[in-house]
């Protein structure tokens, strides 16, 4: 018995049935006894014992002994316990020593669902529950990048970068915002577990239809994700579970960079087919360009006056802005070229170790963890440090009352960078050119100032100088809880819980020098944010069995209560960059600062009814009202019912005959949502502000300073209220083959409406925060699929194989009375959004021009100029505008002869048709092989790399091998890319097309491991319970189409746009290959 | 057995001493932030007016791009208006390459920024108007001068969208449906705010910043001129230019030196500054969002001591029309046959000797040029300062660039340089030249020799030449006495504008060159109607010599002489399937 409410239930129906049969008692004999695993030779508390054939049942003690009263007739027991095949003996004369074996069978496995838990062959909503052992193999700190594959339903995008949060995503989109499940941890809800300690988890179930969440109520849109945390339990164990790796950057030339002869020949081309001069200050003048020896002074060469040394004059810790004008910046030209992806990537070591101490006894039980994870980042200067401490106890005071605590402390030092943009350590590894050297002439950072070399920034440069940033976040999260069993069947459970948290940080930012776009200030800020929330919630269950009705009635109240502050500040011009000397006082310049709150507060009363009869029909219902602080008095409360019914045909008597089946049964339901992250407190006013930037003014005419003004804030909405999502699931439950086969399979459809949505006012409203309406709708349906199976094979050959599939099809069915699209905001260089979610589609679809092909000849492009005279009937129309000779051809979509933006279409999707998890697993012996991988099919990724690398009229910068051999020719018209040109011209690369467009399906091998358990006999000599050892590859290889660096590619965007602003890839953190060695011990 | 009871007892009672409080439990108030209440007071309502005021700069109103909404219309008044290029590569901020190449689709951002930070303007003069009346404790007289200074904003936003977009729907503060259709000409309604605003703001100020009663006679004076009212223009014009003074009681004139109004230190005291939107840098922000933002990629590039980056680049055909003939006139029809000679496609390295021939020294306060000083920031080197010569052409923009002598009005807290020069909106030679037209117009050519005279007289005042540097390698030591071109410059000799058509031709071109580079030649060329011919004129000329005008670039009257309603506020304004907005003909 591994969890409260389990043993809870469990006693209960033996107090129950003790109570049923006391009347009848005649020839009784007392027996006693001992129950132990097979496997571990530990004894097992809390196993149930029943006399075979009666109501007579009992409970194991902390020590696996019972004693039991059977009745005159009697001598059979059987014997169960969760975890193990249930066993039949039958009584001798002496104690009954019985060793159960593990059992494959999750049929009578408790799963924790919404406030109660249930047997997985009671459940009748949709819950994915998870296989916790496998998913913590994936080596990580993240809960939730381990989730990846792993759960029917859950769709998680993620990076490489340590810390990093990915996206997850219950059952398609839920909502155009926020799309964040609900977490549940002990009981405690919660939008975040990025700093849980993954080898705390004891369970983790995902409730996904309404039948299984909408007990949440209105925070249970987005599903819900929950998790217990491990308990002690039997004698006291001391466990360490530890491993060590590396990281390994992928070699070669990933993002296909050209040399710097290349890029100075792509210049050539370029200038030559656009009919200009060959001519460029770095290169000379000449039939073909030559590398010069020194790129600044500009093009200079080895003995000219202007690079001798005694004229170089760079201060790097300049303090006056104007100081750079006198600089004197000498650079040598890296004539092989800077291999700037290799300089800011390195292999990088991770290493976790995982230290439990615990115990129980009929008295109480602890455990006590300690966990410390540092991965470094393979991009330099990043990294996570983590280190935890959990306290999971619990009291049992007299028979009826238990009290208990779980608390988990968490301090994170996560320095992250932003990826998937132009700018930053990752964008500019693809844009610097190699010409550049990381250093010039006297060490100090050498870059592209004067020269004709484009206007990155040096990657390495820009790591470096966040080397002595600082952060922390410390986190407190856990509950204390009591329950209390008032009368017979009837329980009270209280828990107080949430999580007080604190993060700080400091940055300074250095001046630079050797960039052509430098920052001359200095500038050092600090911040800091805190804040505390809490769920208190209080149940009363009754459980009681009539005869062969089952009635399980649940009746609670919750109050959560959240409290956010944030403050910082900033100041510049500091006499010294020692990080030691920069502080909020040591600065100069004027200081700024900012502080900002927040609040939130719910307010709810639930119930829930679970009925069955005869173990073979099952009906559940539950209800919630929630009332939200976001909402005005008149929206403030809403409802959210669920009902579901479950019939489990493998007991009817019709099916009792199959063998082959063990348990069957179907299950559906239906049931309401809510959601209300999107908004913010203040949605419901009318508010005014100001900001210095936007509302402040120089009214006096000083030069220097501003005076107070205000502005709109918030447009208020007061009719906002719930996000209703009406769900309906049905599902099928199958375990087959004597338990070697499980399947779980579910169908849902989603009709979400009255979405918050913040659609943009007409700008004649003037630019006040615009207000959340619940105007959208969308629907999403798919399938849900687990299976697993399990085989002997041999003897000592086992295997074990999975595989978790998850389709999901969304729809946007309203956006709003106005307008049946809005894009996502995300122009890149474009300047025009192409990311658009339109009624009838999916959101997050790509849009722009669809390339039919290239005009390959001047007659293609007469042929489309005469059709598009004919069809307009304009003698002077033309097809498209700037067509030539080796540009893009755009489809006329709507056929009206010409191209305009009404041609723009749809291009695919980010999101993934379906996803899916395979395992594999083998053990042998000693030996143990596992294995998992996840694929993604069907989502398209849109490649703005290639905007950069492989179009070189787009910005002067380092430029690809594609761009130079792979560009359109009259000899070589099945091309990649359009002629290399000297002018970005509408047909060629100022606008979004399908060039773009990429098939982002994969499949990686997310890790494989080989174990080897040490013989239990030797081990116990030396004091050793267990020993194991591993050996783990993980990301070791990835099947894609895809060219960039990572097919996985999430979204820089905020929580709140994720979801419709995934899927452009410009220049993703990638995964890497992992190679770590581990041991898992047990004392 | 006893804690059975006690512990559900407790749990209970706290259970309904919570629900007892629940009301306040799910309330929670706004935090950082005001009502409009609190607002109702004499400072408070002064508070949103300096907002409508705040507004002005055309930043942080938006979504957008600091460039598209910037108050010097840089881009829709000077680059479209072919004062200027867009300057930079080609990739750089592409949607401006469609504006400027006369092919932008209505669905290009840009418009819609420029359009939303004038109607945020308007919403701010809006609620400034609305809680006026609200307010106790204010004298009658301010009460009327906030009302007029709001009203007088309200026209100037209007102003701007009325020439940029033509049919603008109207709002003010007692609408309530933002769903209005562009049906009406709102000329009527600008003139009548600015008329209120003529009648009721006081002559000075106690503010520099504030609009006064002649900012509000010579912006009158300016929509009658765009609505080709020359004889009330005149009116206005004639009795600013006789009794106008700047907020501060300067009265209006003529700075001694030309490029005097580009000086910061010398605003206090401008005779100049008609309506001034005021800059400031270095204001504690770490922000340059108060300090020309919008303007702030319109910097040399390269080597330079500003770092970016390179926009806006005087165009070879505006240099040229500073070429004087022998009289010091300007070449009014073939200055491009008289071309200036320029260093395009020439390398630093290389040698250059600048053009030896007569100009007119405002060409060197407008462009940067190879060979010349550069304010006192050193000898402009040519190539080595310009992003990309072929794209975009040798020259620099100058008008926006801050002195090194002078530090604290450069603001060095983002990527690109802020400043704190002030944009004239209207300056005192724009109304002197609006007043020569509107007589030039009704036939008193003698006045409007006379007002264009004044302008190149100012012009011709040698103290307000540009001179060589005393040392090309201190260029802080400052300016020798040798002028740093041949400049020659004269006004016309007496009753040269003999007719309507070469008095209409003088002016329109001493625009040109007074005025180049400060974001009105486009709406100019418009309201003149010589829009297509002058444009594709120019695109003829200038195509050859640079690479950013595309062979499809061709201007289209009247399509392009309005920009399109942006497309997404035509979507946004669409009730069941009917548009609300009506899209300008062509698009």
């Amino acid at each position: 018995m591994k969890r409260r409410s389990d043993r809870l239930q469990v006693r209960l129906y033996s107090l129950l049935l003790f109570v049923f049969i006391s009347g009848s008692l005649l020839a009784q004999r007392k027996v006693t006894g001992t129950v132990i695993s097979a496997k571990t030779n530990s004894p097992l508390s809390f196993a149930t014992v029943t006399v075979k054939g009666t109501n007579t049942a009992t409970a194991t003690d902390a020590n696996g002994n019972f004693s039991i009263t059977v009745p005159a007739g009697k001598n059979v027991l059987s014997i169960s316990s969760v975890g193990y095949a249930d066993r039949d003996v039958t009584i001798g004369s002496g104690p009954v020593n019985v060793a159960l074996q593990e059992s494959t069978s999750t049929l009578n496995e408790i799963v924790v669902t919404g406030y109660t838990s249930q047997k997985k062959k009671d459940l009748t909503g949709a819950v994915s529950v998870v296989n916790v052992e496998s998913m913590n193999k994936l080596s990580t700190g993240s809960i939730e990048n381990q989730l990846q594959g792993q759960a029917a339903g859950v769709t998680v995008t993620g990076s490489g970068q340590p810390g990093e949060e990915p996206q997850v995503v219950i059952r398609g989109a839920n909502t155009f915002g926020n799309n964040n499940p609900l977490y549940v941890v002990d009981g405690v809800p919660t939008g975040n577990i990025s700093d849980l300690n993954p080898r705390d988890i004891e369970s983790l179930q995902v409730l996904k239809d309404a039948g299984a969440a909408s007990i949440y109520g209105a925070r249970a849109n987005n599903g819900v994700i929950i998790i217990t945390t491990k308990k002690g339990k039997g004698k006291a164990t001391v466990s360490y579970d530890g491993y060590y790796g590396t990281q390994v950057v992928a070699k070669g030339n990933p993002y296909n960079l050209l040399s710097p002869q290349g890029n100075a020949d792509l210049e050539w081309l370029a200038l030559k087919n656009a009919g200009l001069p060959t001519k460029d200050a770095e290169y000379g003048s000449g039939a073909t360009p030559v590398l010069p020896d020194y790129i600044f002074p500009v093009g200079a060469h080895n003995g000219d006056a202007s690079v001798d040394p005694s004229l170089y004059y760079v201060n790097p810790d300049y303090t006056d802005p104007n100081d750079p004008t006198t600089f004197y910046r000498i650079t040598q030209a890296n004539k092989t070229g800077t291999d700037w992806f290799h300089e800011v990537n390195k292999n990088a070591p991770i290493q976790n170790h995982n230290l439990t101490v615990s115990g129980g006894t009929e008295n109480g039980h602890y455990l006590f963890g300690l966990n410390y994870l540092d991965q470094e980042g393979t991009v330099i200067y990043t990294f996570e440090k983590r280190f935890s401490i959990r306290a999971n106890t619990q009291f049992n005071i007299g028979k009826h009352i238990r009290v208990g605590e779980n608390l988990s402390y968490t301090v994170t030092n996560n320095p992250q960078i932003t990826a998937i943009q132009e700018g930053g350590t990752i964008g500019y590894s693809y844009r610097e050119e190699p010409i550049i050297p990381i250093y010039d002439i006297k060490g100090n950072f050498a870059g592209n100032f004067g020269t004709t070399l484009g206007n990155s920034l040096n990657p390495y440069a820009t790591a470096y100088r966040t080397r002595n940033n600082k952060g922390l976040n410390a986190r407190l999260f856990g509950n204390v809880f009591a329950d209390v069993d008032i009368i017979r069947g009837l329980t009270l459970h209280t828990s107080f819980g949430g999580e007080n948290y604190s993060g700080y940080y400091h940055n300074f930012s250095y001046p630079t020098y050797e960039n052509t776009e430098n920052t001359t200030t200095n500038t050092y800020s600090e911040g800091s944010d805190w804040g505390y929330n809490w769920t208190w919630t209080n149940t009363l269950t009754f459980h009681r069995v009539f005869g062969k009705h089952d009635v399980q009635l649940l009746v609670g109240t919750e109050a959560y209560d959240e409290n956010n502050e944030d403050v910082g500040g900033g100041t510049t011009n500091y006499f010294s960059f020692d990080p030691n000397y920069t502080t909020l006082s040591s600065g100069s310049g004027t200081p700024t600062n900012y502080s900002g709150r927040s609040y939130l507060s719910l307010w709810s009363q639930f119930a829930k009814l679970d009925y069955q009869f005869n173990g073979k029909y099952l009906l559940s219902a539950t209800i919630r009202r929630d009332g939200s602080s976001k909402f005005t008095q008149n929206q403030k409360f809403g409802y959210f019912p669920s009902v579901t019914a479950g019939w489990r045909i493998s007991q009817e008597n019709f099916m009792k005959d199959i063998s082959w089946i063990t348990d069957l049964k179907i299950r559906g339901g239906w049931g309401v949502m809510g959601n209300q992250l999107n908004l913010g407190g203040d949605n419901q006013y009318a508010t005014y502000n100001q900001d210095k930037n936007a509302s402040f003014y120089d009214i006096n005419g000083s030069n220097n300073t501003i005076v107070q003004g205000f502005r709109v804030g918030q447009i208020p909405n007061p009719f906002a209220k719930w996000e209703k999502d009406n769900n309906s699931n049905i599902g099928l439950d199958a375990t087959l083959f004597k338990n070697k086969v499980d399947i779980v399979v579910d169908y849902y459809q989603k009709n979400i409406q009255d979405l918050l949505f913040n659609p943009a006012l007409p700008g004649t409203a003037g630019n006040g925060t615009v207000p959340f309406v619940n105007i959208g709708s969308m629907k999403d349906n798919g399938l849900d699929l687990g299976i697993n199976t399990h085989w002997d094979l041999t003897h000592d050959l086992r295997l074990d194989a999975g595989i978790t599939l998850t389709t999901v099809k969304n729809t946007i069915t309203h956006i709003t009375d106005q307008a049946d699209y809005f894009y996502t905001p995300d122009g890149r260089r474009f300047g025009q959004d192409f990311i658009i979610n339109q009624v009838g589609h999916p959101i997050n679809q790509f849009y722009g021009y669809k390339i039919a092909g290239f005009f390959n000849t001047q007659g293609d492009i007469d042929a489309a100029d005469a059709s598009a005279r004919k069809i307009t009937g304009n003698s002077n129309a033309v097809y498209e505008t700037d067509e030539g000779v080796g540009r893009f051809k755009y489809v006329d979509v709507n056929g009206d002869g010409v191209i305009n933006s009404d041609d723009r279409t749809f291009l695919g999707s980010a999101l993934p048709k379906f996803t899916y998890g395979i395992t594999l697993g083998l053990t042998y012996k000693n030996f143990d092989f596992s294995s998992f991988f996840y694929g993604s099919q069907g989502n398209k990724i849109w490649d703005q790399v290639k905007y950069w690398t492989d179009l070189y009229p787009t910005f002067t910068g380092a430029k690809s091998l594609s761009a130079l051999n792979d560009s359109w020719t009259p000899t070589h018209m099945n091309a990649a890319n359009p002629e290399v040109d000297y002018n970005g011209y509408f047909s060629t690369t100022t606008q979004p097309t399908s060039y773009y467009v990429e098939n982002g399906s994969y499949l990686r091998a997310k890790y494989m491991i080989l174990g080897y358990t040490f013989d239990k006999d030797l081990l116990n000599k030396v004091g050793i319970t267990s020993f194991r050892v591993y050996v783990q590859a993980t990301n070791l290889f990835t099947i894609t189409k895809y060219p960039g660096v990572d097919p996985e590619i999430s979204s820089n965007g905020n929580q709140g746009q994720r979801i419709v602003d995934m899927g452009v890839d410009e220049g993703a953190y990638p995964h890497t290959k992992q190679f770590i060695f581990g041991v898992n011990v047990k004392f | 057995m006893k804690l059975r009871i006690i512990i559900p007892a407790a749990l209970v009672s706290a259970g309904v001493l919570l629900f007892s409080c629940k009301k306040d439990f799910l309330i929670h108030t706004p935090q950082g932030s005001l009502s409009a209440d609190v607002l109702a007071s004499p400072s408070g309502v002064n508070g949103l007016l300096i907002g409508a005021y705040a507004a002005l700069d055309g930043q942080d109103v938006g979504n957008g791009t600091p460039w598209s909404s910037s108050v010097s219309n840089w881009i829709w008044g000077s680059v479209v208006g072919t004062d200027a290029s867009k300057g930079s590569y080609s990739g750089d901020q592409q949607q401006m390459n469609e504006i400027f190449n006369y092919s932008a689709s209505t669905a290009n951002s840009f418009f819609d920024d420029k359009w939303k930070a004038c109607y945020e303007g308007i919403s701010r003069c809006n609620n400034t108007l609305s809680v006026l009346p609200k307010v106790t404790g204010l004298s009658d007289a301010d009460a009327k001068n906030i009302e007029a200074q709001a009203k007088f904003l309200r026209g100037h936003y209007y102003f701007e969208l009325k020439r940029m977009f033509n049919m603008v729907p109207w709002i003010d503060e007692t609408t309530t449906d933002y769903n209005q259709p562009n049906t009406d000409d709102i000329w009527p309604k600008i003139e009548a705010d600015f008329q209120f605003a003529a009648d009721n703001l006081p002559e000075t100020q106690a503010d520099a910043g504030r609009a006064n009663k002649w900012a509000a006679v010579c912006y009158l004076g300016k929509t009658l001129l765009y609505e080709h009212k020359f004889a009330d223009a005149k009116t206005q014009f004639d009795n600013a230019i006789a009794n106008g003074e700047t907020a501060k009681g300067v009265k209006y004139g003529l700075f001694t030196n030309f490029e005097d109004n580009w000086r910061p230190e010398d605003e206090a005291i401008s005779p100049e500054a008609v309506f001034p939107v005021e800059m400031a840098a270095n204001v504690g922000t770490n922000s340059i969002d108060n300090a020309n933002y919008g303007d702030m990629l319109n910097f040399p590039y390269g080597s330079s001591p500003f770092g970016c980056c390179g926009f806006f680049q005087p165009r070879i055909d505006l240099v040229n029309s500073y070429r004087t003939d022998a009289n010091g006139l300007p070449y009014l029809d073939n200055y491009n046959d008289h071309a200036v000679k320029n260093d395009q496609g020439i390398l630093s390295a290389d040698p250059f000797t600048p053009d030896a021939g007569n100009l007119d020294p405002r060409l060197d306060w407008t462009a940067g040029r190879r060979g010349l000083p550069f304010h006192d920031w050193g000898i402009h080197p040519g190539a080595d300062w310009i992003r990309d010569q072929a794209y975009a052409g040798p020259y620099a923009d100058k008008k926006d660039i801050y002195w090194q002598a002078t530090p604290q009005y450069h603001d060095a807290a983002s990527w690109a340089p802020g400043s704190a020069i002030n944009y004239l909106v209207i300056r005192f030679a724009d109304v002197l030249l609006m007043d020569a037209e509107c007589d030039a117009q009704t036939g008193d050519l003698t006045s409007a020799e006379n007002l264009v005279n004044q302008v190149r007289n100012r012009a011709a005042n040698k103290s307000g030449w540009l001179y060589k540097y005393k040392d090309d390698s201190k260029p802080l030591d400052g300016f020798s006495t040798t002028p740093a071109a041949n400049y020659v410059v004269n006004p016309y000799p007496a009753g040269y504008f003999n007719s309507k058509d070469i008095a209409l031709k003088a002016i329109y071109f001493e625009r040109k060159l007074e005025l180049a580079m400060e974001g009105h030649r486009f709406f100019d060329l418009v309201r003149w109607g010589i829009a297509e011919q002058t444009i594709n004129d120019f695109i003829g000329f200038e195509r050859p010599l640079n690479n950013d005008i595309l062979p499809s670039a061709h201007y289209q009257s009247p399509k392009n002489d309005y920009f399109p309603i942006p497309q997404s506020e035509i979507d946004l304004t669409t009730v069941n399937g009917a548009k609300t907005l009506t899209q300008n003909p062509g698009y």
